[in-house]
């Protein structure tokens, strides 16, 4: 068996501290440092770049950026490394994803490749407890994200959708809060929009989650509240651009009324009134991003005037 | 509108094209912005304004504006003049 295919094994604790890991460091995210060193008894890192040579492990824990850095670091200067990731909330899928996102000078950068997959991931899902529940809640509309465009996606096969499907199914009755079941779920989810596509939800969360974050640093902007904002609007262009999503509901058995409600949920007017003056402004890059480019429909120049104009319908469920 | 004109709008959307930069002589190795995200593209926005689905094969082998057009005329859909 090829390495890459051994890649991205789910991990209990207890299979973290049995295994023969050789020369481990960790490198953990400040928000759980403290009990992830205490409790795993591993010399910490304060950066990658510091791992010594002799190195043939690296555990890292944290979100999805976090985790992506280490991917990236590893696929780009220690090939051979082991890599296991803890993930601390999710959403991301970081810890089964064969793409990294990072922050590059010129915006979102994606990079794609199997080897970007760490070695095994850990579900200790405890450590999400002492994640405020907002960004939870933001989180829940990440993995909602990645289902529904992964469901939408003009790539989705007919196994994906299925697949997909079934996962909005089951998500669909989960709170959207701290559940340890949104770990699993967000790890399919992300694996179905990497075999497929995401969509415009995502072109507008690359975008602004930047811009914005730096022109309001304590305002907390990050991609998964941008998912979340936009999940509804762009379930609303969709729905109002072509029958695509009611066909695809229907022939698959999904209930687009009990998304519709989710996405109401997770949609925070006030968030949505803060971003689309910047939307409107960078209008260009996200109709040019290349997942709006992979949206259901057709992102137009001019459907920024459905963005402009949208005001929620009532919730009438 | 007629079929020639949607066909324009939705190809300067996908292909980011200035209206000027649009003709029916177009081919995919003239335009840079002609990947194979604009493939998936085409083949959802064609979907969207004329209602036919092409297969992944047509999408593939419609090299430039014409090709497109030819597709579309076989499955009924006239672009008379064009």
């Amino acid at each position: 068996m090829k390495a890459h295919e051994q890649r991205g094994r789910r991990w209990g604790l207890a299979h973290l501290r049995a295994a023969d890991l050789g020369r481990v460091w960790l490198h953990a995210s400040p928000s759980v440092r403290a009990r992830v060193a205490a409790e795993l008894e591993l010399p910490l890192l304060d950066s990658l770049e510091a791992l010594p040579s002799a190195a043939d492990t690296v555990v890292v824990a944290g979100g999805g950026a976090f985790i992506d850095r280490a991917k990236r670091f590893r696929q780009g200067a220690r090939p051979g490394l082991r890599l296991i990731a803890i993930p601390t909330i999710w959403g991301s899928g970081a810890e089964v994803s064969p793409i990294a996102v990072l922050n590059g000078e010129g915006g979102k950068e994606i990079h794609v490749g199997e080897d970007l997959i760490p070695d095994h991931y850990v579900a200790w899902p405890e450590l999400a407890r002492s994640v405020p529940p907002a960004r939870l809640r933001h989180a829940c509309g990440d993995v909602w994200a990645h289902a529904l465009e992964a469901f939408t996606s003009p790539l989705a096969t007919d196994t994906i959708r299925r697949n997909a499907a079934e996962l909005i199914d089951e998500m669909a009755a989960f709170e959207l809060g701290y559940d340890p079941r949104w770990f699993e779920a967000g790890a399919a989810a992300c694996l179905l929009q990497a075999r497929s596509s995401v969509g415009l939800v995502h072109g507008f969360a690359h975008v602004l989650e930047a811009p914005l974050a730096a022109a309001q640093p304590s305002a907390g902007w990050g991609h998964a509240r941008l998912c979340s904002t936009f999940l509804l609007p762009v379930l609303a262009f969709n729905r109002n651009r072509s029958p695509k999503v009611e066909t695809l509901a229907a022939e698959y058995g999904l209930d687009v009324s009990r998304v519709e409600l989710l996405a109401h949920a997770l949609f925070d007017a006030a968030d949505y009134g803060a971003a689309m003056p910047l939307a409107a402004e960078r209008w260009g890059d996200i109709a040019r991003d290349r997942c709006s480019r992979t949206n259901c429909n057709v992102v137009r120049r001019d459907s920024l005037e459905f963005f402009q104009r949208f005001s929620p319908s009532p919730v009438t469920a | 509108m007629d079929n020639r004109e949607k066909l324009r709008d939705l190809l300067t959307d996908v292909l980011l094209l200035a209206d000027e930069e649009f003709s029916l002589d177009l081919k995919r190795e003239d335009v840079e912005t002609w990947d194979s995200l604009a493939v998936v593209a085409i083949a959802a926005g064609v979907e969207e304004t004329f209602g036919y689905h092409f297969t992944p094969e047509e999408a593939v082998a419609a090299t430039g504006v014409r090709d497109i057009i030819a597709t579309l005329e076989r499955k009924g859909i006239s672009f008379e003049g064009a």
